[in-house]
């Protein structure tokens, strides 16, 4: 990594350089504002620095569709006769993402490792990753982020650049000879030992910010025993299987696919669709049986992906602690609240030695 | 000033160019790319199954598409959808792949109207498979419950190949009605020249009905069990593998010597899709075959 | 798509109008890069909005528009005779859509109310599956032309209908709109079957849930969260009301 500071109108003229070029970039855009007054920001399209709500706290849905589009083509049928072939491309156009926090780009870390890095790579996830430059801005965090608990309130890689504010400064990691060759068009600096320790005060203003502490140790334990805690039905009940958390979440992946054939017959489209297995359908069979029919049942099995995690990546969580599941829930169902639901009712057995109410 | 970031081509990658080969599990390949087979032969076995023998049609896909007993493939019918299917087949027929398809959903039920000579296309194999060797020279005990035949066929072919290898062979089959009983005409080939010691059950019978009614664990007191020496493959609804896997560890037989093969809503094969996750293990990279003792383990197995 | 050996006939199609605006058969000729593939595929047999040809023999009937005369229940039995599958096209057959707004008042106050002293044939607004048996439903008001025109393929290549059995918030999300809760409006969204593209959530107006019900609805949760936002249960009555959609789980309440 090469370390270079940056002061704040110069990098403006540099991501304003970057945006109005032919590549399509994406930054956070101040869209609405709530009932209450607060703004509402999305990863939108941007054309000039000054689209850009460099201030932003965070976006309403995370930056993972840039990598992982809701909906995606993944192979075309030709009908001929009898017969039909089947062609398969990756067609990505780069694109530039400016002010992911750490968070999201953990997230796309752990997108990496599970579609990556785990059994059959994804060739349309890499096509894509590939093709996406990454600028990353450190940010104080909201009252309910507890990325802190999950460790991801600092990123050290998966980024082209990282910009960390030093009052008029960004303190810049640069991780990519292409950022690197771009800034050399612009006004950069060696640190002084003034910005390091600015740095360092700033990384320790960042961390003691955090207002939501999640304990996530020994949770894969907590959440093995628990399978048929009562606790997945009082939350379950409140659940409204509408995938909204998923469809917000920066890691949520799964998804569903289906042939949509043309309408003139002569070709068929393979899609994918991103899932949440939230929804009613997740886990029905042909012929109708559905594994997980309850809303508690399918509730808990997305805190079981999100904190105990698959094999698939190792075991780790794939929960980064942003809380824009627990932020967009019209049902008030956060990480926070049901995980400490669970050490609740785990520690109250335990100190009063009763017995575990009964399956429900 | 301006930037212009580079694209990079991933469709020039040589990945791209080639056939893939689905046992590379941690290579970047084709992944949704089928092989192209013909349906070469259809077969009606019941009102609501079907065997269709297909033939993959390049001959280097041909041969790169090997799979284990247990193993499965996506089936791929275009403008249809795919779905995960157990390889019914002999691991030594490299010529014909064989599928025992019931009528359940979408895309079955397009392949129900399929005519002889139709394309279609499989990827894979994917999946754990049966340990066929560690078996070798123990007594083995399969048993069926209904369309569970289809996934049990692979290991029996693969016993009836090796015959010599292996001591006693019991298979029981049990279906709900005699008239959903599948394979029949196969029974008296695996009786008397692979030397099958074959019992079937049926749950309701016509009055016509000769052979047995009841439920598959009462086949348990025509056979002897050596328990030491004896493993176990139990195919069928999970119903019927607990009761019957529950008789069997009464028995004396250890968990880890009884192989189940698991069935789950399966959108890629290859880990990603998580449609077919049970508990935090994937049926299709993980299973779809697991010892019972990881059955008992995974939540919501059952 | 003959690669499975068998080819698709056409579907021989009627569509009939009974109390509707007659919206949900124009969106039929909507969609003009695919109009051609579509007629292609349909014998159209009886169909006053596109032919002037009236013939029996139809396959398909599209049914629109929800009963609220005597006459066309008697229409509506005749179709149900000559049709192999009947659908309910939109969401006046399907649940008796705005129609039914007039069921709240009483019967004479609202003919009085639209046509003074002139009397006329009328009754409470019912859906068509009260009257006969449907086989299909198609919701939307209007109907979605790509949903009909996948559903239209569907039945020609002998695939079976899908419908999506989540509701509209997947979609809205996934078209990274606001949620309408926080700009402070109840929205039907939560509850009601997606399949729309979230098209009304995309143009900052509420979902009315002319889709119905989402399967599995959390219908219990969904009142509380309106409660708990202190937004006002009537207005959420009102527009639970508005398509007829919703009847059975606001009875269950009751």
């Amino acid at each position: 990594m090469i370390y270079k500071v940056i002061a704040k109108p110069e990098f403006e003229k540099f991501i304003d350089t970057l945006v109005s070029g032919e590549t399509l970039s994406y930054g956070p855009r101040h869209v609405d504002t709530d009932k209450q007054g607060e703004p509402i920001y999305q990863f939108r399209e941007v054309n000039t620095v000054s689209d850009i709500a460099f201030d932003y706290t965070a976006t309403y849905s995370s930056a993972k569709h840039f990598l992982l589009p809701f909906r995606e083509n993944l192979s075309r049928f030709t009908f001929t006769d009898d017969d039909w072939e089947q062609d398969i491309g990756y067609e990505v156009k780069p694109i530039i993402l400016i002010g992911l926090r750490p968070y999201d780009i953990s997230a796309i870390n752990i997108l990496d490792s599970v579609l990556l890095n785990g059994h059959f790579p994804s060739p349309y996830y890499l096509a894509r990753r590939k093709n996406t430059f990454i600028i990353g801005m450190d940010h104080l965090p909201l009252p309910d982020c507890f990325s802190k608990s999950l460790n991801h309130h600092t990123v050290s890689h998966g980024f082209n650049l990282f910009c960390s504010d030093i009052g008029d400064k960004y303190y810049l990691s640069i991780n990519s000879s292409k950022a690197y060759n771009y800034l050399k068009e612009f006004r950069v600096e060696d640190p002084s030992y003034d910005d390091d320790c600015k740095l360092i005060e700033r990384r320790k203003l960042i961390k003691q910010s955090f207002k939501t502490d999640v304990e996530v140790t020994g949770l894969p334990s907590f959440l093995d025993i628990e399978f048929d805690s009562p606790i997945w039905t009082k939350w379950g009940d409140k659940c409204l299987n509408c995938g909204t958390c998923a469809m917000v979440c920066p890691t949520c992946y799964c998804y569903n696919i289906e042939d949509r054939p043309d309408t003139d017959l002569q070709g068929s489209s393979r899609q994918k669709q991103l899932y949440s297995c939230n929804l009613v359908d997740f886990a029905e069979v042909a012929g109708g049986h559905n594994f997980r029919p309850k809303n508690g049942d399918r509730l808990k099995y997305r805190y079981y992906h999100h904190y105990l995690g698959f094999a698939e990546n190792a075991n780790q969580p794939i929960c980064v602690g942003c809380n824009r599941c627990g932020r967009a829930c019209l049902a008030n169902i956060n990480p926070k609240d049901v995980i400490n639901d669970l050490r609740m009712e785990k520690e109250s057995c335990m100190i009063c030695v009763s017995q575990s109410p009964d399956k429900t | 000033m301006r930037f212009t970031i580079p694209g990079q081509d991933i469709n020039r990658e040589r990945f791209v160019r080639e056939i893939p080969d689905f046992h590379h599990k941690s290579e970047v390949m084709l992944t949704d790319k089928g092989y192209k087979c013909r349906i070469t032969n259809i077969v009606s076995l019941t009102e609501q199954e079907k065997l269709f023998q297909l033939r993959i049609l390049d001959p280097d896909e041909r041969n790169i598409f090997r799979f284990r007993p247990g193993q499965f493939l996506m089936l791929q019918v275009p403008g249809y959808g795919e779905v995960p299917i157990s390889i019914s087949s002999s691991t030594s027929n490299n010529e014909q792949i064989e599928l025992c398809i019931r009528k359940a959903g979408h895309v079955t039920n397009a392949l129900f109207y399929a005519r002889e000579g139709a394309h279609v296309a499989v990827r894979g194999p994917f999946g754990s498979s049966f340990p066929m060797e560690e078996m070798m020279d123990r007594n083995v005990i399969l048993v069926a419950g209904g369309l569970g035949i289809a996934p049990l066929r692979a290991p029996l072919f693969w016993i009836n190949d090796h015959r010599d290898r292996y001591r006693q062979v019991h298979m029981l089959y049990g279906t709900k009605e005699p008239s959903q009983m599948l394979f029949t005409y196969q029974f008296e080939e695996w009786r008397k020249i692979n030397h099958i010691d074959l019992h079937t059950i049926v749950e309701h019978a016509p009055k016509e009905w000769k052979g047995k009614t009841g439920m598959i664990t009462e086949l348990f007191s025509e056979i002897a069990i050596d328990h030491d020496n004896t493993y176990a493959i139990v195919c069928g609804p999970p119903v019927m593998f607990k009761f019957v896997c529950n008789h069997l560890d009464k028995q004396g037989i250890p968990m880890n010597r009884m192989f189940v093969s698991l069935e789950r809503r399966m959108n890629c094969g290859m880990g990603k899709c998580c449609r077919c996750m049970v508990g935090s293990t994937f049926t299709c990279v993980d299973g779809p075959v697991f010892d019972y003792w990881s059955v008992m383990n995974l939540k919501e197995a059952i | 798509m003959q690669h499975l050996g068998f080819s698709h006939k056409k579907i021989k199609i009627g569509s009939f109008d009974f109390t509707c605006c007659e919206g949900c058969q124009l969106q039929l000729a909507n969609h003009e890069s695919t109009l051609p593939a579509f007629l292609e595929l349909l014998d159209i047999r009886n169909f006053r909005e596109i032919s002037s040809d009236r013939y029996d023999d139809y396959d398909i009937a599209l049914v629109e528009g929800s009963i609220s005369r005597e006459d066309e229940i008697e229409r509506l039995k005749t179709i149900r005779k000559n049709a192999k599958v009947l659908v309910a096209y939109g969401s006046c057959a399907c649940f008796g859509g705005v129609n039914s707004l007039k069921n709240n008042f009483p019967l004479d106050e609202t003919v009085r109310e639209v046509y003074g002293d002139h009397s006329v044939d009328t009754m409470p607004v019912q859906r068509i599956s009260n009257i006969v048996k449907v086989d299909v439903s198609i919701p939307g008001c209007p109907v979605s032309k790509e949903e009909v025109e996948r559903i239209i393929v569907s039945i020609a290549t002998g695939s079976m209908i899908n419908f999506p059995k989540y509701p509209v918030c997947v979609e809205c999300k996934q078209r990274l709109n606001t949620c309408l809760f926080d700009l402070g409006e109840i929205c039907l969204g939560p509850i009601t079957r997606a399949g729309c593209d979230a098209v009304c959530t995309t143009g900052k107006t509420v979902c009315l849930g002319c889709r119905g019900p989402a399967e599995d609805i959390n219908f219990q949760s969904f009142m509380q969260l309106v409660a708990d936002k202190k937004l006002s249960l009537g207005d959420l009555d009102e527009k639970l009301r508005f398509y007829n959609c919703f009847e059975a789980f606001r009875n269950d309440k009751n």
